[in-house]
């Protein structure tokens, strides 16, 4: 649909009929942008660390839980096949039914992931990586790594926190054939949840991989 | 969408989502091979795939509008500005650590005490 | 029924998701917050009429430059155009109802609100000693002052900015009036939407530098701290890649502005239209590549310096396409020297002389003894005073009867736009020669030689202060029960929201607009204010 049919059926155009799809998915996308910048800062920051001190990182990295983290990888990378799929039941009258269940499941897995990540926090607490006086590694750039470690995942879960209560209320919305949930809003609603999932997908390799084989 | 058209998408969610899968198993395997830089430049490619997959069929980047592309294309360019033009005052900048040297006491202001 | 009478309660303003009364709600906060702003200006300048440091102390005079830099650009100069008149304008100017999400409108205000209380807050509570820059690691570190809740204003502050960029920009791609492609769109309208392109992409990074200082000051998470093998230029290289392009968010919607005062008060069309709209697209994108250029002597490398320092002359390109394009713009125009023309004119010549000593600072070789210098303060002064805030007042002068519906008095309104001028060299020019001779910024004392220069800077302040509370009262005055009511298009302008009532209704437009067969339709031989029929006063009646 061009931009100016599009224009024509805005509801302060006409009054009372739904936008079309173009004005909230561009909407999202430019918030995707922003919030691609937004954490951008501290992968640059991430850059600078790991370029000036190669061993601290390894050494760091290397005191992340691995089987935790990939676990994690794996949960929120189906919760994004979950969620793409409830999209495409929405948009589909012989499937729509599902729409709800797949959503209560993504937020489920998302509730999963936070759970995995408290344990990780947990477990990181209690071997001193916590930075601060009495941490416990001592390579240049280690602390750098755990500081940057705390501050990234835990951005990425509030991130995260924000789309299970949004699917959530789009799950439950659904469910109760609410008018202001339709498949547009729920199609909005998924691409910020790939969003969070992508900057997972490149947090992953960098905080847990960065040197496993010694 | 009607229902063969759900079939077929459901089906490419699929195997996109076991691709994902492997493609994670790949990257903590190449983790574990001493392969110096390959093993970041391994990371962020494999990492780059997996996304690449998420925006353009979870997301439907392919299917999506040119401003919508262009929007996300803009993001991405300009954190790889970002990165990359203050990379280049850290790769050009020469780092000469000085030795450590213990701190210099100065003549004290006061004024001289007669010894006791 | 006007925009102004459809609901006359509190709830009706403070619920409202009518971009026409955001941009009021927004027009008022500001000048406030510009008022408080100009206060630490006033105290600063009294200070520095003596050399002695008589009048505050150092630590005082260090919050009172903090609180003015911080106010005039997160809470005023950021917001002024584009919160006031882009929102007011651009669905007016491109034939929409609407912005494309109106209550996400609402929410920016409110999110500016709070994030302007929060500093007001920090500023009660003794204000903050770091200069607008936070710089590392002082900030972090060593400051004994309010950082973490003046940040925290900060950060909000800029989720209204990345809300309203977001806003304007799905807006200028989805509603357009049919017909209206990008190239019959005025010129205010590109720089608006270039302008909202930046705040969506620089404002981010400013957010998260806030925090990382914030978590840093209160956790010792110290990215920026070297004894944990951070770098506090780190925090400089994220800091100015926002505030670099933050003063194009500052000056482009002024260019927007005289782009629109200058082709009606010489009517004649823009000269070199798509030139203009590539420029604004060359300034915006440009900009984004200049930031080193404010960290030459921070510790940057010097192959960095040289690529920032390039760079920086390239974006003065563009930027001057554009003032020859008005300057042609002129040629054989038919000028009428109106209070909106009287303030585009001064943008015009003093954002080039702004815009002149931004090359000198380009250059590495002169930056290292001129930064940190008042050659520095003057340059941007003249781009941020001189520039963005004489074009927010013509703008504010040309528009005031669309949004109003009343006629201010011209020559109560030439007089202050003179003032002003007068004033502002008065103040200003005087800091260029004092940061040629060395005197640096930030001091609240200086060697006694300096004190001629300082005290007739402080001089013109006055008559800068005089020339800015004059609209106050008689724009107040315009808008008495019988004062003088201005008609649809007073000034026979072109663009979209001339077409429509003054002040417009709620839904703007009777019926959608068609979009004119030529953007700038002027022609200075068919100027309305020569026809002999009307006797040469300006017809009440739009002329077509």
């Amino acid at each position: 649909m061009n931009a100016n049919a599009a224009a024509r059926e805005h509801p302060h155009y006409a009054g009372g009929r739904e936008p079309p799809r173009e004005i909230g998915q561009l909407g999202m996308w430019v918030f995707i942008a922003s919030e691609i910048l937004f954490f951008g800062g501290l992968f640059v920051a991430y850059v600078y660390g790991r370029s000036h001190w190669p061993n601290g990182f390894a050494q760091a990295s290397r005191h992340t839980d691995v089987v935790l983290g990939t676990l994690n990888t794996g949960v929120l990378l189906t919760s994004s096949a979950v969620i793409a799929l409830a999209v495409a039941c929405a948009e589909s009258p012989a499937f729509r039914r599902w729409t709800a269940r797949l959503l209560w499941l993504t937020a489920a897995l998302g509730v999963i992931f936070i759970v995995v990540k408290g344990m990780e926090y947990r477990k990181e607490w209690h071997e001193h990586l916590f930075p601060g006086p009495g941490f416990e590694l001592d390579a240049g750039g280690a602390q750098l790594f755990f500081m940057l470690y705390f501050v990234m995942t835990a951005l990425h879960a509030l991130h995260l926190a924000i789309g299970i209560v949004g699917v959530s209320l789009f799950a439950w919305a659904t469910g109760q054939a609410k008018s202001w949930a339709p498949p547009r809003r729920i199609d909005i609603m998924a691409l910020y949840w790939h969003f969070v999932d992508v900057v997972w997908i490149f947090l992953y390799p960098l905080l847990y991989l960065v040197e496993r084989h010694s | 969408m009607n229902e063969r058209e759900f079939k077929r998408h459901a089906f490419k969610l699929l195997l996109a989502w076991l691709a994902l899968l492997v493609l994670m198993l790949s990257s903590l395997g190449s983790a574990y091979l001493s392969l110096g830089v390959g093993n970041l430049i391994a990371g962020v490619a494999i990492a780059t795939v997996k996304s690449s997959i998420v925006a353009l069929l979870f997301m439907r980047l392919a299917r999506s509008s040119a401003t919508v592309r262009l929007v996300a294309v803009v993001g991405i360019a300009m954190w790889l500005l970002l990165a990359g033009l203050s990379g280049v005052d850290y790769a050009t900048r020469s780092r000469q650590p000085a030795a450590f040297q213990l701190p210099r006491q100065l003549p004290s202001l006061a004024p001289e005490q007669e010894p006791r | 029924m006007s925009y102004l009478e459809d609901g006359l309660t509190l709830r009706s303003w403070f619920f409202t998701t009518d971009h026409k009364r955001i941009a009021i709600l927004y027009a008022i906060a500001i000048t406030g917050f510009f008022f408080i702003g100009g206060a630490a200006a006033t105290l600063i300048r009294l200070e520095l009429a003596t050399p002695a440091g008589d009048l505050v102390s150092h630590d005082t005079y260090n919050r009172l430059f903090t609180a003015h830099g911080v106010i005039m650009v997160w809470l005023f100069l950021i917001p002024s155009i584009p919160s006031v008149l882009g929102n007011f304008l651009i669905p007016l100017m491109i034939g929409a109802r609407d912005l494309a999400f109106p209550r996400l409108n609402l929410l920016s205000w409110y999110l500016y609100i709070a994030g302007g209380l929060i500093i007001l807050a920090s500023l009660f509570l003794g204000g903050v000693d770091t200069g607008w820059t936070f710089y590392t690691p002082y900030s972090t570190m060593f400051s004994n002052s309010w950082v973490a809740v003046t940040l925290t204003g900060v950060f909000v502050t800029g989720f209204s900015s990345i809300l309203t960029g977001l806003n304007f920009i799905v807006t200028v791609h989805t509603l357009r009036t049919p017909g209206m492609g990008w190239f019959k769109l005025p010129l205010f309208v590109w720089a608006i939407y270039a302008t909202s392109v930046i705040l969506v992409l620089a404002t981010p990074v400013l957010a998260i530098t806030t925090l990382l200082v914030i978590a840093e000051r209160l956790w010792q998470i110290g990215v920026f701290d070297p004894a944990y093998g951070g770098d506090p230029l780190l925090f400089q290289h994220l800091f100015w890649f926002y505030s670099h392009p933050a003063v194009y968010i500052m000056v482009l919607p002024a260019m927007g502005v005289a782009s629109e005062i200058i082709p009606c008060f010489a009517r004649q069309r823009i000269f070199g239209y798509r030139f203009m709209a590539y420029a604004i697209l060359g300034i915006a994108s440009i900009g984004f590549l200049v930031w080193g250029h404010h960290m030459f002597v921070s510790g940057q490398s010097v192959a960095a310096s040289m690529v920032f320092s390039l760079l920086s002359f390239m974006v003065a390109i563009p930027s001057s396409i554009k003032v020859f394009n008005w300057t042609a713009t002129l040629y054989r125009g038919s000028i009428h020297f109106d209070a909106p023309m009287l303030y585009a004119l001064g943008f015009v010549g003093l954002f080039t002389v702004g815009g002149l000593t931004g090359l000198v600072l380009a250059s590495l070789s002169l930056d290292v003894h001129l930064t940190d210098t008042y050659f520095v303060v003057s340059h941007f002064h003249y781009i941020m005073v001189g520039g963005s805030v004489m074009a927010y007042f013509g703008g504010l002068h040309f528009w005031w009867p669309k949004i109003t519906g009343r006629m201010y008095a011209d020559t109560w309104a030439r007089i202050a736009a003179v003032l002003i001028f007068l004033g502002f060299n008065l103040t200003f020019f005087p800091q260029y020669l004092l940061g040629v001779q060395g005197m640096p910024r930030r001091y609240h004392t200086y060697p006694p030689e300096f004190q001629v220069l300082n005290l007739l800077s402080s001089s013109g302040a006055v008559v800068l202060a005089v020339g800015y509370l004059l609209p106050l009262f008689y724009f107040a005055w315009s808008l008495r029960p019988g004062g003088r009511i201005a008609g649809a298009n007073p000034f026979h302008a072109t663009g979209l929201e001339w077409t429509t009532p003054s002040p417009p209704p709620k839904d703007n437009f009777e019926q959608l607009p068609e979009p004119p067969q030529e953007v700038y339709g002027y022609d200075p031989a068919k100027d309305p204010r020569h026809d002999p029929a009307r006797g040469g006063a300006m017809a009440a009646e739009p002329v077509r």
